[in-house]
C-alpha cells in the first residue's frame, strides 16, 4: 500500500514538474533571420567606415510589460547583415569597425554610425487588422573623413504581416521584422543623398572629381 | 478497437474533411484596351501593401499566379518575390509606384528598365484587398478529465474577401483594365465530443475567381478552372 502511495505521489510530482516546465516555456524567443537582396542603385565612388558598436551588434529586445506575452527578440545580427548589404551596394568600399577611428592607412571618405533608438511591435490581438507590426527608429550619424559630425538624422522603418493558418507567432513576427528591415534598407539607399548636409558634401566631391578629371 | 469501428472512424473523418461551407463570389471586369501578348512576354502579379489597417496576403498573390498559369498555359507568370527582390528597393510597400505614370520616373533609371526588360514584362497586375472575419457567434467549451477530452457547443463566423486587380501595360505605360473579385461565406463548427470544422474557403474561392477572370482578360482559356458557384 505504501508502495502504491509513493508511486502516486511520484506521478503527481512528475505532473507538477511538467506543468511548471510548460508554464515557463511560454516565453517566445526570436532570433531575426532573413535574406536581404542587393539594392539596384548607382554606386558612389567613395569609401565608408561603418561603426557597429557592440550594443548595436547584440541588440536584443526583452518584453517587460506585465500585460503582454513574454518575448525575447534579437535583432542585432539581422540589422548588421542588412547594413552590410545596403552599404556595399551604395559605396565602392566598406570597412567595418566597432569604434570611430581610422581603420587602415588608407583615407576614408565618410564614417557612418547607426543606432537603434526605439523598437516597438504589436501582435494580432493588439491590432485592428489582426497583424504583426514592427516599428524601428534609427538614429543615423555620418562623419567626414576627419571624424567630424556632418549629418545626424532619424529614419523610421515599418513592417507588417498578416496572420496565416499554420504559421507560428515567431515566424510571423520574423517576417514583419524582415519587412521592416527591408523598409529601412530602402530608406537608406534612396534617401541618403537627400539629407541636406550629405547632399552638399556629395555635390562638392563630385565637383572636385570632375575638376581633377578635366585638369 | 474492432475492424468495423475502425472503418466507421475513417469514414467519419473523411466526411468531416470533405465538408465545406458555402461561398458567394462576385467578379467584375473593366477593360479599357485590348491586351496583346507576344510569345515570351511575361506578367507579374504583385500585392499592394501600403494600406494601414490591412495587408494583401502574400499567399493570395502566389495563389492567383499559380491558378492563372494553369488557366492559360501560354501565360508566363513571374513570381512576386523574385521580381520584388531583383528590383529591391523599388517595389517595396512604401516605394512601389502607385500610379501608372510613376513608372516613367522609375524607368528613367537604366538599371531598373534593363532588369524589367530582361524579364520581358508586358503587364503588371497590382492586387489590392484582403480577407477578414466580419462576424462571429456561438461558443465551444472543452473539458479534460481522467477518461479523456471532449468539447461541446457551436460556433459560426462570416468571412469576407474583397480584391481588386489593376492591370498596367508596361510598354505603353497605360492602365488597361481592372478586375474585381469579392467573396463571402459562413463557416460552422459544431462540437459534440469532437469539433467538426465546416470551413467556407472564402479566400481560396476569391483567388480562383480572380485568376479565372484575369485568364479571360489576357486571352482565351486553354483549360477551364471551376469558378465557385454563386448561390
Amino acid at each position: 500500500m505504501t508502495y502504491i502511495s509513493n508511486k502516486v505521489i511520484n506521478k503527481m510530482r512528475f505532473c507538477t514538474l511538467i506543468f511548471f516546465v510548460l508554464l515557463t516555456s511560454c516565453k517566445s524567443t526570436l532570433n531575426v533571420q532573413g535574406n536581404f537582396p542587393t539594392p539596384v542603385i548607382n554606386q558612389m565612388p567613395f569609401s565608408i567606415g561603418v561603426v557597429f558598436d557592440p550594443q548595436f551588434i547584440n541588440y536584443q529586445y526583452i518584453e517587460t510589460g506585465k500585460d503582454r506575452s513574454e518575448w525575447e527578440i534579437s535583432v542585432g545580427k539581422a540589422q548588421v547583415q542588412l547594413f552590410d548589404v545596403v552599404l556595399s551596394a551604395m559605396f565602392s568600399e566598406v570597412i567595418t569597425s566597432d569604434k570611430l577611428q581610422t581603420i587602415s592607412n588608407k583615407p576614408i571618405d565618410l564614417f557612418f554610425q547607426p543606432s537603434l533608438e526605439n523598437f516597438q511591435y504589436n501582435v494580432p490581438n493588439e491590432t485592428k487588422g489582426k497583424m504583426f507590426e514592427v516599428w524601428l527608429k534609427y538614429n543615423l550619424k555620418v562623419f567626414d573623413g576627419q571624424q567630424q559630425l556632418m549629418a545626424d538624422w532619424v529614419l523610421t522603418a515599418y513592417g507588417k504581416t498578416p496572420t496565416a493558418f499554420l504559421k507560428s507567432d515567431e515566424a510571423a513576427l520574423n517576417e514583419a521584422m524582415v519587412i521592416a528591415l527591408r523598409d529601412l534598407g530602402a530608406g537608406i539607399a534612396l534617401r541618403f543623398g537627400h539629407v541636406p548636409e550629405i547632399n552638399q558634401w556629395l555635390k562638392s566631391k563630385h565637383q572636385a572629381l570632375q575638376a581633377s578629371t578635366v585638369y | 478497437m474492432s475492424k468495423y469501428k475502425s472503418y466507421q472512424l475513417v469514414l467519419f473523418s473523411v466526411i468531416c474533411l470533405g465538408l465545406f461551407g458555402c461561398t458567394n463570389v462576385t467578379i467584375d471586369q473593366v477593360k479599357h484596351q485590348e491586351v496583346k501578348l507576344n510569345k515570351g512576354d511575361s506578367i507579374v502579379v504583385m500585392g499592394r501593401r501600403a494600406g494601414s489597417d490591412y495587408e494583401t496576403e502574400p499567399e493570395l498573390i502566389s495563389c492567383i499566379g499559380e491558378v492563372l498559369a494553369k488557366t492559360n498555359e501560354s501565360l508566363n507568370i513571374i513570381p512576386e518575390n523574385d521580381f520584388v527582390d531583383k528590383l529591391y528597393p523599388w517595389f517595396e510597400a512604401r516605394t512601389a509606384p502607385t500610379q501608372v505614370r510613376d513608372l516613367n520616373r522609375l524607368l528613367s533609371y537604366d538599371k531598373i528598365s534593363s532588369l524589367i526588360e530582361d524579364y520581358q514584362v508586358q503587364y503588371i497586375v497590382w492586387v489590392d484587398g484582403n480577407t477578414e472575419k466580419t462576424r462571429s457567434a456561438g461558443s465551444i467549451s472543452c473539458g479534460l478529465s481522467a477518461t479523456g477530452a471532449a468539447c461541446f457547443g457551436f460556433g459560426t463566423w462570416d468571412t469576407k474577401s474583397e480584391y481588386e486587380a489593376t492591370i498596367w501595360d508596361y510598354n505603353s505605360r497605360q492602365l488597361v483594365g481592372k478586375v474585381s473579385s469579392s467573396a463571402d461565406g459562413t463557416s460552422y463548427m459544431p462540437a459534440v465530443v469532437i469539433p467538426i470544422p465546416i470551413i467556407a474557403p472564402v479566400q481560396a474561392d476569391a483567388c480562383k475567381a480572380m485568376a479565372a477572370q484575369l485568364g479571360q482578360f489576357f486571352g482565351p482559356e486553354k483549360q477551364s478552372i471551376a469558378v465557385p458557384n454563386t448561390n
